[in-house]
């Protein structure tokens, strides 16, 4: 402690303990926080279309373009330490050919729901940009932004498998999952069961259906 | 060293500083100073560095999954390596700046300093000696300000310093009777040997030695 | 007190302060590359394809052992790509069949298009030992010194440059 640099030495290091420790202790404030998440999934409308992976592609594959209404409650996992929800439908399949207990899983659909205090990082135009400002109403968490209603929702991606096929697939179901993304700290999925203050997803889990067959269709459409 | 100037707001430069002038002090008087436990200790760390060194060779050329059970088998050893440097410095050095013997298979001396208070300029000694031939370990406490032998200005005044330990520590005294001061005599008493010493080397000089120490800092 | 330098021993020591603050560094890199399997533990992020969630210079902490559950969808992984430098981090999107034969598609959530078209000519999917840690925990800006000092080399020597001094100058 004599001379200036050393002093700004110490003065840095202790800025950066303290601003640790103050982070580490938000994070742990998760715990505390109380996670219900609900939802109900369920897919409404199912098609297999024929399509190139890519438009020089000479090989044509099978897609499947599932419709799905999902009804649900995320909005308790919006707290202070919330940056982003990243919500997620994904399609699960069997997969026999890999192995008795093998499976397929597939994102169709996915959306990040920023917390206000995130707004400003969107990727977003400036007028949509503004919008979403507008809409937390100054607020800087906002719950109500968790609660999803989506009627008959078109996939955001067809999904396909390598083998090129997915008509007709069996005991294909649906399932929403959130992951929760920090400001500091640690990311965090559904849990599998209760941890603490943390329910798992209630329900969540579509019932089990059946893809149909090849929609014969006009193949000049890009999938 | 000694004649560096240190900061007078550094308390740790003071100590330094003062601690090897004990080491120039004592071997310029033919103690024979010994240099085991510094040389466990480089042992010890350079012995850690080595392996974290090779860890990271075989890490650059084989990669991390080829090596990770070698990797993972350093990191215990090196925090091994890590933890008896710890434990060597802060239980067996414990401080201790000067080891070794008085001229002419005398008595064997192991000094150790401190920082006596945080933020006090305070120079704690403790001094232990042994008769060579073995027997009971003598322990001396000793606490003085810095200020007794740094100028204004931080620079380093070896007389001072040198009367200080002269007339504090019997052994140093015996080597370096003129350096011990007369005040300290009652001291000496019990001690006849020390006090020829100090008489006759009196007798030799004309007390020149006393007047040059006069820059202290009063505080 | 480069005057110390005289001694043999005490120069040594001085030495020995500055490689032990380096190597007890890098060991406790290592210590944690090991626990967490990973040969890269700790990343920053680099690009803006997963914002908003990640932003360059955040840090990521890398888990890369399956002690509970494989590597699944929705995960946040890094990988390496034959042939190429630079880590990415994106999100598993697909995975085909289970084990380390499971095929793994990723997409970076602020991109359009899945990631086919990052990865080394002819390969469609990423297996499980092209990852080398899914993200579980996050700081944000931290990493940010790192992109400085790699966009702008000088800073690099000042700092070490810096570092040195300070050690040699300083016994404690």
């Amino acid at each position: 402690m004599h001379n200036s640099l050393n002093r700004l030495q110490s003065v840095f290091g202790f800025f950066t303990t303290v601003a640790f420790t103050l982070g580490c202790l938000i994070a742990l404030t998760d715990l505390w926080a109380e996670r219900t998440p609900s939802g109900v999934i369920k897919a409404t409308n199912t098609q297999v279309v024929k399509g190139r992976p890519h438009y020089y592609s000479s090989k044509k594959e099978e897609y499947a373009i599932i419709k799905f209404s999902l009804d649900a409650d995320l909005s308790s996992l919006f707290t202070w330490n919330t940056k982003q929800l990243f919500v997620y439908v994904t399609a699960e399949w069997p997969a026999p050919e890999a192995g008795m207990n093998a499976t397929n899983e597939a994102v169709i659909w996915d959306s990040i729901i920023t917390n206000p205090s995130a707004d400003h990082l969107v990727n977003l135009g400036p007028i949509g940009k503004k919008k979403l400002k507008a809409s937390a109403g100054g607020k800087s968490i906002a719950p109500e932004r968790g609660l999803l209603k989506l009627k008959n929702q078109k996939p955001k991606y067809q999904i396909s498998h390598p083998s090129g096929k997915i008509a007709s697939a069996e005991d294909v179901t649906l399932k929403v999952h959130y992951n929760v993304q920090p400001w500091f700290g640690l990311l965090t999925w559904n849990t599998q069961s209760d941890i603490g203050r943390w329910k798992s997803f209630a329900g969540g889990v579509s019932d089990q259906f059946s893809l149909p067959a090849v929609k014969v269709k006009d193949d000049k459409k890009k999938p | 060293m000694a004649a560096n100037k240190v900061s007078l707001a550094n308390l740790a430069d003071l100590k330094n500083a003062s601690d090897d002038a004990i080491a120039n002090y004592l071997n310029s008087l033919s103690f024979k100073q010994s240099h085991t436990m510094t040389d466990v200790r480089l042992a010890i760390g350079y012995g850690a560095f080595v392996i974290a060194a090779a860890a990271g060779g075989w890490d650059y050329y084989f990669g991390f999954e080829n090596t990770k059970l070698y990797t993972a088998i350093a990191v215990a050893v090196y925090t091994l390596l890590q933890g008896a440097l710890a434990f060597w410095i802060s239980f067996v050095e414990h401080g201790t700046v000067y080891q070794g013997q008085a001229p002419n298979g005398g008595q064997k001396i192991t000094i150790a300093s401190f920082n006596a208070k945080k933020h006090e300029p305070l120079y704690k000694l403790k001094v232990t000696t042994q008769p060579a031939s073995g027997g009971k370990p003598e322990t001396i406490e000793l606490e003085r300000s810095f200020t007794e032998w740094f100028d204004e200005s931080g620079l380093f005044v070896a007389a001072p310093f040198q009367r200080f330990l002269a007339s504090s520590i019997p052994v140093v005294g015996r080597a370096d009777p003129k350096r011990v001061k007369s005040e300290s005599r009652d001291l000496l008493e019990g001690d006849s040997d020390l006090l020829d010493a100090v008489m006759s080397a009196e007798a030799e000089t004309t007390g020149a030695d006393k007047k040059s120490g006069g820059k202290k800092r009063k505080v | 007190m480069l005057s110390a330098l005289g001694n043999p021993r005490q120069a040594a020591a001085q030495v020995l302060n500055f490689a032990l603050v380096l190597s007890t560094a890098f060991m406790m890199w290592k210590g944690l590359s090991v626990v967490a399997d990973s040969p890269s533990p700790i990343v920053v992020v680099l690009s803006g394809s997963m914002e908003p969630a990640f932003q360059r210079g955040d840090l990521l902490f890398l888990w890369n052992r399956n002690l509970l559950q494989e590597t699944a969808v929705g995960e946040v992984v890094v990988y390496n790509v034959k042939d190429k430098d630079i880590p990415i981090v994106h999100r598993v999107v697909r995975k085909y069949g289970t084990g380390d034969e499971a095929k793994l598609l990723t997409k970076g959530d602020n991109n359009q298009a899945d990631d086919t078209e990052l990865y080394a000519r002819g390969q469609d999917f990423l297996v499980r030992k092209d990852i080398i840690g899914s993200v579980v925990a996050y700081m944000p800006f931290v990493g940010y010194v790192t992109i400085m000092l790699s966009e702008h080399p000088w800073l690099k020597t000042v700092m070490l440059g810096i570092m040195g001094l300070f050690a040699i100058l300083q016994r404690e």
